[in-house]
């Protein structure tokens, strides 16, 4: 068994810290800082991140994605054909996204993370896992002005997302974790999704590859979401606590990275319940292949309870692996 | 309750009136003081007489424009959903959280059943009001989006936690319409995110909008119009207020395929953007939306509160917008 996270850590300190990032941020906006500062404000912000995470006892850590917005815009303003539009909403949450417009071909310019990746590496104790969007996913939370065709765009950003893979691959991640929230809602777009990901997957050679899902259950995409070239998936089970029996007819040898703490509320799970339901878990996917995690990134907490959630998942997951023997 | 039938607006000039959605940028002096305040540096009395001077201020400068509705800028806010949360029994204010980009926000948790204790908005209401003769609107957050916007350690069901919001918010809405508001703004902006819950947000309504014989509104924003539309008219208000230069004015289309029976707040300018959108932009945006609803049922305003912007490119936005009414008001024979 091993704990991990999703994704995206909370930026703002603890009560009563100084919040170096945000004021870096709006000095530059007032251009009394420069780029310069704000990479050193986010690069001490992941120092924390990490080592908060590993302190908590975190086996398989990120960079808290703290030099990100959301999960698309970084990657869509590295590319070619896209400009960075208008606020959304980000899923259900009261947290919105500029929505990347594609204006003309998508094309790789360079890698959108690699370097954050090996500065993450660099200061961790632990293995780092690399994340990035699913092509699904970033199409549907992109406007389409040049392809008029779904199929066409994905597979165009699948193409630039397989690249960046390699490179996070070259840069020595073991786990990249392709994050696809929006697939859960468009099961239509399951066979597209294998297509895409496949792109993606079939380059790499000895990294563990995950697809993530979040904010809703996978009751639609069935078992078929099986059918996904890679080699574990990752489920909310917050949202979607039925998606247990899923688990249980995929399970076999894919890795299962099962969101069992509430990423989305503060209220604290109670450690005996948590621990019951990680052993559970351990019983059907097989103890080697079960990650535990929170349901989604933790960006959508304070800082002090995101803390407190991965204290609890750890205890937790350690009186499962101990009554597990 | 006034249906969508009897929506008629009581306001002069026959249509096509200016307002803002609600809130207005806080002038250097007052984020000073506020961050002074929060530091126990200064006097609660002193920060409020400077929240009622930018009152003051914002409300000469809506006149100066000769803006028609009147909002008081919530100089005395820092969140829409905090601030109630604060003067309510059952919340506790959180950590920051982020909203976007590099914008944080307290979000409040619900720790035991919510309660008002006395009414929140009605004093600020009352001096606003005794600033000018034109009116001032109410300005509430709505049941479903406190809800949705706190985390929840209490009631393990939205719907609870959102009906005891909407009885409480209810009971100010009575009392701001008690105290002589004619307008009377209920934001929901969280109503669009999820379309499985819309009836909620419409049950929430009625229980707010029940007493209230005044003109209603609700905001709503950055959601699922296209399948929130057209349910998100059966929420039980006068009036709904929408952004449209967020998207380019691409709302309209669905008006097309279905009729928008209501009074609109029409969002004209972006409240992201620092970019001062020009008088004859603004003026072709009223004039697309006119093709679909008349001048008698249009208010125009910004796509959202403007507290971000500064209050230079605040004044310039409002400017603008009226500008570009008083052109269109011309071409429509209003003037």
């Amino acid at each position: 068994m091993k704990t991990t996270v999703v994704g995206s850590y909370p930026k703002p300190p603890e009560e009563g810290r100084s919040f170096t990032l945000r004021r870096t941020l709006h000095a530059r906006e007032r251009g009394e800082a420069t780029d310069a500062d704000v990479v050193a404000a986010q690069e001490q912000l992941a120092r924390e991140v990490i080592a908060e995470q590993e302190e908590a006892g975190i086996e398989l850590v990120t960079d808290g994605q703290v030099r990100w917005d959301d999960i698309v815009t970084p990657f869509a303003s590295a590319m070619g054909g896209f400009e960075i539009g208008g606020l959304l909403r980000f899923f259900d949450n009261n947290v919105y996204y500029r929505r990347p417009v594609c204006v003309g071909e998508v094309s790789w310019r360079g890698p959108a993370s690699v370097e954050a990746y090996r500065f993450a590496a660099s200061v961790a104790t632990v293995p780092v896992k690399a994340v990035i969007p699913g092509p699904v996913t970033f199409a549907r939370l992109s406007l389409d002005e040049h392809y008029h065709d779904h199929a066409a765009f994905v597979m165009a950003i699948a193409r630039v997302l397989a690249q960046e893979a390699f490179e996070l691959a070259a840069a020595g991640a073991p786990v990249i974790q392709i994050d696809e929230p929006a697939l859960p809602g468009a099961p239509e777009d399951l066979d597209l999704a294998r297509r895409a990901v496949g792109e993606i997957t079939s380059e790499l050679d000895g990294v563990v590859t995950l697809v993530a899902t979040y904010f809703q259950d996978c009751k639609r995409l069935g078992p078929q979401i099986a059918d996904l070239p890679v080699d574990g998936f990752g489920f909310d089970l917050v949202s979607g606590p039925d998606d247990e029996d899923l688990i249980a007819q995929i399970a076999g040898d894919r890795v299962i990275q099962a969101g069992v703490v509430d990423a989305r509320n503060t209220a604290l799970e109670d450690r005996t319940a948590l621990a019951a339901r990680i052993a559970r878990l351990a019983e059907t996917v097989g103890p080697r292949e079960l990650w535990v995690s929170p349901s989604a990134g933790l960006e959508f907490l304070p800082r002090d309870r995101a803390r407190a959630k991965l204290r609890r998942l750890v205890e937790a997951a350690r009186d499962a692996g101990a009554r597990h023997g | 309750m006034r249906g969508p039938d009897m929506a008629d607006v009581d306001l002069e000039g026959g249509g096509l009136w200016t307002t803002s959605v609600g809130s207005l940028p806080k002038p250097a002096y007052l984020s000073r003081a506020r961050s002074a305040a929060a530091r126990g540096e200064i006097e609660h009395d002193e920060l409020v007489a400077l929240e009622r001077r930018a009152t003051r201020e914002w409300i000469e400068f809506q006149e100066s424009i000769g803006t028609d509705l009147i909002v008081d800028g919530e100089m005395y806010r820092g969140d829409m959903v905090a601030y109630f949360a604060e003067e309510l029994d059952g919340f506790e204010i959180g950590g920051l959280v982020r909203s976007y980009g590099n914008r944080y926000y307290r979000k409040p948790i619900a720790t035991g059943p919510i309660r008002r204790r006395e009414p929140i908005t009605v004093q600020w209401w009352r001096y606003a009001q005794s600033l000018t003769r034109r009116p001032v609107k109410g300005m509430l957050t709505g049941p479903y989006t406190i809800c949705d916007w706190s985390f929840d350690e209490h009631y393990g069901s939205r719907r609870d936690m959102v009906l005891d919001l909407a009885r409480v918010i209810r009971d100010e809405a009575a009392d701001l319409q008690e105290a002589g508001a004619r307008f009377i703004q209920i934001d929901e902006p969280a109503a669009s995110t999820r379309m499985d819950e819309l009836d909620l947000v419409i049950e929430a309504m009625e229980i707010v909008t029940e007493p209230l014989s005044a003109h209603t509104i609700t905001h709503i924003c950055y959601g699922d119009f296209h399948n929130a539309y057209p349910r998100m008219l059966d929420i039980p208000v006068d009036q709904i207020d929408l952004e449209f230069a967020n998207s380019d004015f691409a709302l309209l289309d669905a008006f097309a395929a279905h009729p928008f029976t209501k009074v609109i707040g029409l969002g004209v300018v972006d409240v992201h953007s620092h970019e001062i959108e020009p008088v004859e932009a603004i003026a072709d945006g009223i004039r697309r939306a006119l093709k679909l609803i008349p001048p008698e049922r249009m208010f125009v305003d910004p796509d959202c509160g403007l507290k971000t912007r500064t209050p230079e490119e605040a004044r310039a936005k409002l400017t603008n917008i009226r500008a570009a009414v008083d052109e269109v008001r011309a071409e429509v024979g209003l003037a």
